[in-house]
Parts: structure tokens; sequence; C-alpha cells
């Protein structure tokens, strides 16, 4: 094996979460004061400085270089340190979520940070991974991390149930993934999405087209399929989702829903497009694309009717999250579909779809009171008038929730039902017509959370949780949707 | 709980008199053995890591310089009969003593496993697991897993059963019902379609196809010589040193970014299971001094 | 005999895999007691497992015992940390069926 130490550096972002995730677990055995803010300072720094180093080493590769690292366990191009930049960003804003949301419902508990940030590691994997191995480890250390900081609120008997349904839900997921990572490995003979053996170059694609066992190779696919919507929460593998984000504490319900969907994306990219991407594979006699455009349509619509029915914000954002990861399969579907625009469309929707989750949900946190958490629509009454600053940050994240103009979320829509209008055939026409039909009907319950904070008389007195780094995130979340919606040129770049 | 445990010591009587009975049938393991070894042919030093071509070396030859005494006889038995096509199986049986043994672990491991599901009892259930996970291992040794056959039963049928009793002692109280019966017509329909499935994916596993020199014995595990005039070092495919060297080379990345995984569950499993304090404020406060004392 | 009851092939390890995997999705399905739904997950792993280890031997790859070497320590992570929300869960309402956790409906 050839490991040379020149290869550390596209190594350094993961290495740089992993050790300041370590070095925040050792701070908080020792660490004495009452709260946990200086822990949080640490937190996004190790944040921040995973973010550099990704752009460090994003910039020293060229515009569709792809380096295989560490005997193909790693790919190391563009498109993964994009989003390594990407989930450490969110991971320090969820950070910054939660000492005032802490405070405020009594969980202080430094574990979060160190969690998170392991958990943030794991999801660098996803994102740079090269092999089946890799994206089963990096879900694992991601969805475990998260399963833990569901339960960390241990009062709770909320939080619990959250933690216990994510989990049981989660690790039913983990053994469809793996057994379809062992039919794929048994068709194919390795789990590298690329390599070089007995001195021949070999793709996983190649492997499984010329695979005797061409049934293990599709019953291996669905599996992979269901798996991956279990992770992403599409629509017959759902049920977990609104009850675990609304049972888990808010910071943690941001993080999921921004990052941890973000981070599944990225792998469910790396597994179908990169391990099993061509013709043969997405469409034809095998073909992944196929339920994957049935699941898309399914999860958009159910996902929108269910979010109608609920008067519960953090449920409203948690069928909304639904129906945002069927527009993320409708993207996945393009790109197998053989649309040259899907990945960096994809790209652009997971930048403003984890933004604008995280700052609707610091929002949230922020409106919550001890004892009041102000999760119900009609609790939101009036926050306009007393708080319009906020008021104003939640209406900028919903409009881009909703895909309206002047946000990121319209580009975002516009640019992965852009892509799907190019696959091959225009056979995603249909999925496209119902994902704009479903645009339309979302902004019926977006603005009903609008109308309460704009047009209600308030029922009593807001008691905020406030802390600068909390207002820091509700002011940089929405600033940045702006911007993607002016000028979505820079973005649209980073996906290459 | 103690006729459950009377029923398990029978079955493992059972099973273990059942082994004898299949050994001394077929002259046991031992002569099953020559079989799987190619025709004594010095070890094709091939320079490539990794696998050497199937069936042309002896399975152990050279160990780590410092001669093993036990590597000697097996060395010294060549083996003719890899043309015997009786000899072509996958767990190198040239008699029924292989398939019996296959037999009584596929047996064991389906009726524990169904065990665990249906049972009242918990520790019961963890009796079940315990011996399908036994039968696994006994799987693994038949398929040349030697190092998996013993990390299963150290680590799941040791460790991970017994974190389980830990809990049911913690927990220490019968199910009420064990059976979900709500929705039972739902129930009945996901049954058919998971037999269904399972008939289907059954059928395709049976007819898989293997490649042509998949029936011989695994080839060693090759590692390239330190200097470049020395032999290359073979392993046994499947041994502590085959996988270890696979390990560390090819695996190298899942074996480190396996610790990050352990630590998240290590902090995360104390973080949610240790006990609860007066109030969560306070809490904070009693974990640090928990921290340093630890 | 029968050649396909003497003769012990690829396929007999896989069918095998299979019906423990299919086992387990019958427990996790039908079971309310979570520590049992647990333990049902654990079988579908080891199921996995069996396919993959079938397949390293098949393919003459012996990754397939790091990789399933790496499975055994992700399964005991898992069960670690499910087993403390267990508790967790325990000692908020002395009970661990899931069927009756229902405080999060609508």
């Amino acid at each position: 094996m050839s490991f040379k130490a020149a290869d550390l550096i596209y190594l350094l972002p993961l290495l740089v979460l992993a050790v300041s995730g370590m070095l925040l677990v050792l701070a908080e055995a020792f660490y004495r004061g009452k709260d946990r803010a200086a822990l949080m300072g640490l937190a996004v720094a190790g944040a921040v400085a995973a973010a550099v180093s990704s752009i460090v080493v994003y910039r020293q590769l060229a515009p569709g270089e792809v380096k295989p690292l560490l005997s193909n366990m790693l790919l190391a191009d563009r498109f993964g340190y994009a989003l390594t930049a990407l989930f450490s960003v969110v991971t320090a804003l969820a950070a910054m979520v939660a000492p005032a949301h802490q405070r405020a419902h009594g969980w202080v508990h430094g574990e979060y940070y160190g969690v998170l940030l392991l958990s943030a590691a794991g999801m660098a994997m996803l994102a740079l991974a090269g092999n089946l191995v890799t994206v089963f480890l990096g879900i694992e250390t991601m969805s475990i991390g998260v399963y833990v900081l569901c339960g960390l609120r241990r009062r709770s008997r909320r939080g619990n149930e959250a933690a216990m349904k994510y989990f049981l839900m989660g690790a039913f997921a983990t053994g469809f993934l793996l057994y379809g990572i062992a039919l794929i490995y048994g068709a194919a003979g390795t789990m590298a999405f690329a390599g070089i053996e007995d001195g021949k170059a070999f793709t996983l694609a190649e492997r499984l087209v010329d695979s005797p066992n061409r049934g293990l190779v599709v019953a291996g696919i669905l599996l992979l399929v269901v798996a991956f919507g279990f992770k992403l929460a599409a629509v017959p593998f759902h049920m977990w989702a609104p009850d675990a984000y609304e049972g888990a504490p808010t910071p943690v319900t941001a993080f999921m829903a921004a990052a941890v969907k973000a981070a599944a994306t990225a792998a469910a990219i790396r597994v179908f497009a990169y391990g099993m991407g061509g013709d043969i594979l997405a469409y034809g006699n095998f073909g992944w694309a196929s339920p994957m455009v049935v699941i898309a349509a399914v999860t958009i619509t159910l996902g929108n009717i269910a979010a109608i029915r609920q008067d519960n914000i953090k449920r409203v954002l948690a069928y909304s999250s639904i129906s945002h990861g069927g527009v993320i399969l409708v993207g996945l579907a393009a790109l197998g579909l053989g649309s040259g625009t899907a990945q960096t469309s994809l790209m652009y929707y997971l930048i403003a779809y984890s933004l604008t989750t995280m700052g609707a949900f610091a929002v949230v946190a922020y409106v919550g009171s001890r004892d009041n958490e102000r999760l119900h629509i009609d609790d939101w009454a009036g926050l306009a008038a007393r708080h319009p600053a906020a008021a104003l940050a939640m209406t900028v994240c919903l409009l881009s929730l909703g895909g309206m103009p002047p946000t990121g979320g319209f580009f975002a829509k516009f640019y992965v039902f852009k892509s799907a209008m190019e696959a091959h055939d225009q056979q995603l026409l249909w999925l496209v017509i119902i994902g704009v039909v479903n645009s339309a009907i979302s902004i019926y319950y977006y603005l009903r959370i609008v109308t309460a904070m704009y047009f209600r008389d308030s029922k009593g007195a807001f008691e905020p949780s406030r802390s600068a780094p909390l207002a820091f995130v509700m002011a940089v979340c929405p600033l940045i949707i702006l911007e993607m919606g002016v000028m979505p040129g820079f973005w649209l770049k980073l996906g290459l | 709980m103690r006729t459950s445990l009377v029923r398990l010591v029978t079955g493992l009587a059972v099973v273990a008199i059942a082994l004898v009975a299949a050994l001394s049938l077929t002259g046991g393991v031992a002569a099953a053995q020559p079989a799987e070894r190619a025709p004594g042919a010095a070890p094709a030093p091939t320079a490539q890591p990794g696998t050497a071509p199937r069936g042309t070396a002896p399975r152990i030859q050279i160990v780590d310089g410092a001669a093993k005494p036990a590597a000697a006889p097996a060395a010294g038995t060549p083996a003719p009969r890899i043309e015997d096509p009786r000899a072509r199986d996958v767990i190198n049986s040239n008699g029924p003593a292989m398939a019996v043994l296959f037999w009584i672990f596929a047996l064991g491991m389906i009726g524990g496993a169904i065990f665990v599901i249906t049972r009242r009892n918990m520790i019961a259930a963890v009796m079940g697991m315990v011996g399908t996970f036994f039968a696994v291992a006994g799987l693994y040794m038949m398929l040349y897993a030697s190092f998996l056959a013993v990390i299963q039963m150290l680590v799941y049928a040791g460790a991970i059963m017994v974190l389980f009793v830990f809990v049911i002692m913690i927990l220490n109280r019968p199910e009420d019902e064990p059976w979900g019966l709500v929705g039972l017509p739902g129930k009945i329909l996901a049954g058919i379609a998971l037999a269904y499935l399972t008939f289907r994916l059954g059928s395709l596993l049976a007819s898989v196809k293997a490649p042509a020199d998949a029936l011989l014995a695994p080839p060693p595990v090759v590692v390239p010589p330190g200097a470049p005039t020395d032999a290359p070092t073979l392993y046994d495919w499947g041994s502590t040193a085959g996988v270890g060297w696979n390990l560390f080379n090819e695996y190298l990345f899942p074996f480190e970014a396996v610790s990050i995984l352990l630590l998240v569950a290590v902090v995360g499993a104390i973080a949610i299971a240790r006990p609860l304090k007066a109030d969560d404020d306070d809490a904070a406060e009693g974990d640090a001094a928990a921290g340093e004392a630890s | 005999m029968n050649s396909v009851v003497t003769h012990i092939g690829y396929g007999h390890f896989l069918v095998l895999s299979a019906i423990l995997f299919a086992i387990g999705v019958v427990g996790v399905l039908i079971r309310r007691n979570a520590l049992i739904v647990m333990m049902s997950i654990e079988l579908m792993l080891n199921a996995a497992n069996i396919a993959i280890i079938t397949f390293a031997r098949m393919h003459g790859d012996v990754g397939g015992h790091s990789f399933a070497l790496v499975v055994i320590a992700v399964a005991a992570a898992e069960v670690a940390v499910g087993l403390a929300i267990l508790v967790a869960v325990f000692r908020g309402r002395r009970h661990i069926d899931v069927d009756r956790m229902t405080t999060l409906k609508y």
C-alpha cells in the first residue's frame, strides 16, 4: 500500500474535526465552570478550522480532479471538500445555537459539543467516501452520534422517546444498508468505487455490469435504495422523522435536519453516482433511478400534505424537510438519468437547504423559554410586533423553504428541476410538474406561520432565550440565503 | 428461566453428541483436511502483495522465520486429490462429515434465531441469541474465517450478550404482551410480502454463480518481504496474520476511523445512561467532579 | 444421497443468511419489547456478515474479513448506545414497549 505523508493534507479536515471532537470530550471531563460556553467556543473554533482547511484543500485540487486515497477508501475531489466545508459550517452553527437552549431548558451537557464534532467527522467521511466500507462507517459514526444527541436531554420523556425511535429505525436501516453492501460486494468482488487491481484499473460500475450475478446487483441496489430512503426520510420510510425531530432538543433537530440530511444525500451521491453510475446501472435492466423517481414523487406530495395538517412548528418543519428530501431524490434521479448539471444543482440545493433549515430552527430555539417551548403555531402569534428581527429572519427562512424568488431556496428548487428537465428523453417532466405544484402547495403552510407572526395579536409576553451566538446564527443564515438568491453564480460552481 | 436453561443444556449436549458421531463416522475433519491442499508445489512467489492465485501454493509455509514445529507436518503431506470432483466443494469435504456439521450449525442458527423472536422471557431470548452466535461462528470456520469465528464468539457471544443480560437485570420485568397484534391484517399482508421477498432473495442467492476457481482452497495471503532477496511470507487465508495484514494495509482507514465511532459510542452511552441528579443544572456541576474522580 | 444435502455450496450459506435476515426483519416488525427488537437487528447484521464472509471466500478476497471485523465493532458500538437509550427510556416510564411510546403524536 502506498501511503505518503503528503497525502495527509487531504485528510486534514477530517483530522481537525476528529481531534477537536476528542479534545472537547477531554475538556468536558475536566471542565469546572457551570455553563459550557467555553466548550462552545472550542467547538466553533474546531469546526471553523475544519471548514478553512477544507477550503484550502479544495483550492489545491483542480476542477474535476479525483484523487483516490488510502487504498481507494477515500476520494479527494472538489465536490467532497465543498461538502465537508458545508458540514463544518453547519456544525459550528449548531454548536452556537446550543448554549442558550441548554440554559433555558436545563440540559447543560458538555458532551453535546464533543459528540457533535465527532459526528461531523463521520459526515466528512461520507463526503469523501470512495468505498462502500467508508460509506457504512461514515453513516454509522454520524448516526450513532446523532442518536446520542437526541437522547441528551435526559429528563425529557419526549427526548428519550425520540432517541429510542430514531435509534431503532436507524439501526433497522443499517441492517438493510449492510445487506445491500454485502450483495453488491458479492456481485462485484470489491467495495471500492474505483481502483487498480493486478495492474488493471477497474470501477465498481464496470464490475457490476460484467458480473455474472445480475440478480445480486438488482437486489443489492434495491436494499441500498431502501436504506438511503430511511436515512433521507423518504416517504414509505419516513415515520421516524417527525417524532425524532419533534422530541429532540431544538439545536439537535436543527443539526439533524440540516447536516444529517445533507450528509445522507452526499453519501447517496457517492454511492449511486460515483459507485454505480453509468447508463446501465441507473436505468435499463438494473435501474436505481426508477425506484428513486417513484419514491421522490410520493415523498414530495405526502410530505407536503402531512405538513398542512400540523400545528406544531417543529413537526411542520419536519414534514417540510421530508418533502425537501423528495426534491433531493429528484436531483439524484436526474443525476442517474444523465443530466449534466444535476450535481452542481444538488450542491447548491444542499447549501441553501441546510442554511435555511438551520436558520429556521435557530429562531425556534430563540422563541422558546423555560417550561414554554412555544412550539404551537398559535404561540407564535404577534411575534413580529415584539421581536421584529426574529420574525423577519424566520420569514426569510420560510420563504426560502417555500422556494420564493429573492431567496436561495428559489434557485435551489429551480436548478434541481431544471437539471431534471435535462434528463434523458425528458422522462422526468412529470416529476418536475409534481414538484412545482407541490412547491405552490407548500407556500400555504409556510405562510400560515408568517401570518401568525405578523397579523395576529400575541397572547402573552415573549421571553426569548437570548444569547449572542444564537443571534449571530439567526442573522447570518438569512443573509447568506439572500446572498445566494441574489447572486447564485459563485455557489453554483462549487459542485464540480 | 430454569426450564429454558435446562433446554439449552440439553440442546448443547445433543449438538455435541451429533458432532462426535459425525466426526467418528468419517474419520473426522482431519481426514478431510488433505484434500484442500494443492499439489505440493513450492510456493510460487508472486511479488504482488495481496493474495496469490488459488491452488498454486501450500496454505501455510513460512511463518515469520522462527520455525514453528506445527507447520512442518502440514507441509509434509502432499495432497494430490485436488482433481477429485468431490473435493471441489466450498467447505472442502470429501465426505458427509462437513455436510452434517453444516446442517447442524444451520439448524442451530435458525432455531436460535426463531427462539429469539418468539420467547416471552428475555433471558431465554438471549440464550437463543448466544446459540445463534455460536452456530454462526461455526459457519465462519467452514468458510475459512477462523479469526472472525473467534472474534464472533468473543465479541458477540462474550461481550454484547453480556451487555444485554446486564440491561435485562436492570429492567427486571417480563413483557406484558410479546406480540404486537395491533393491525393484524396489515401484519399478515406484510408477512406475505416478506415471505415472498425472502423467497425471491433466497432463490437468487441459491443460484449464485461463483468464479471458476472458487471451490478450491483459498489462496494464502502473500506479504511482500522486507528485503528484496527474501521470499515473501505466506499466511493462511483468514488466519489472524492474514486478516491483520489486510487490516493494516488495505483497511487502514476504516480501522482508524472505527476508533472515532467507538469514542462516540462510549462517551454517548455514558452521557445518556448515567444516573440522574436532583436537577440537570446541578448535575452539570456534579459531572465535573465525577469526571475528575475517574 | 441428494447432492444438495451432501455437497455444500455457496448457495447454502447465502440462503442461510437470507433466512436469518428475514427472521431479524420479522422480529423487528412483530415484537414490541425494544430489547428484543435490538436483538433482532443484531440478527440482521449477523446475516449480512455471513453473506460478506461467504462472498469473501467466493472471491478469494481477504478484505471481506476486515470489513466483517469493522461491522462487528460497529454493531458493538450501536448496541452500547442503544442499551443506554433503552435504560434512559425505562427510567422515565418504567416500560420499554415500543407500541406504548406515543407521547410524540400530533
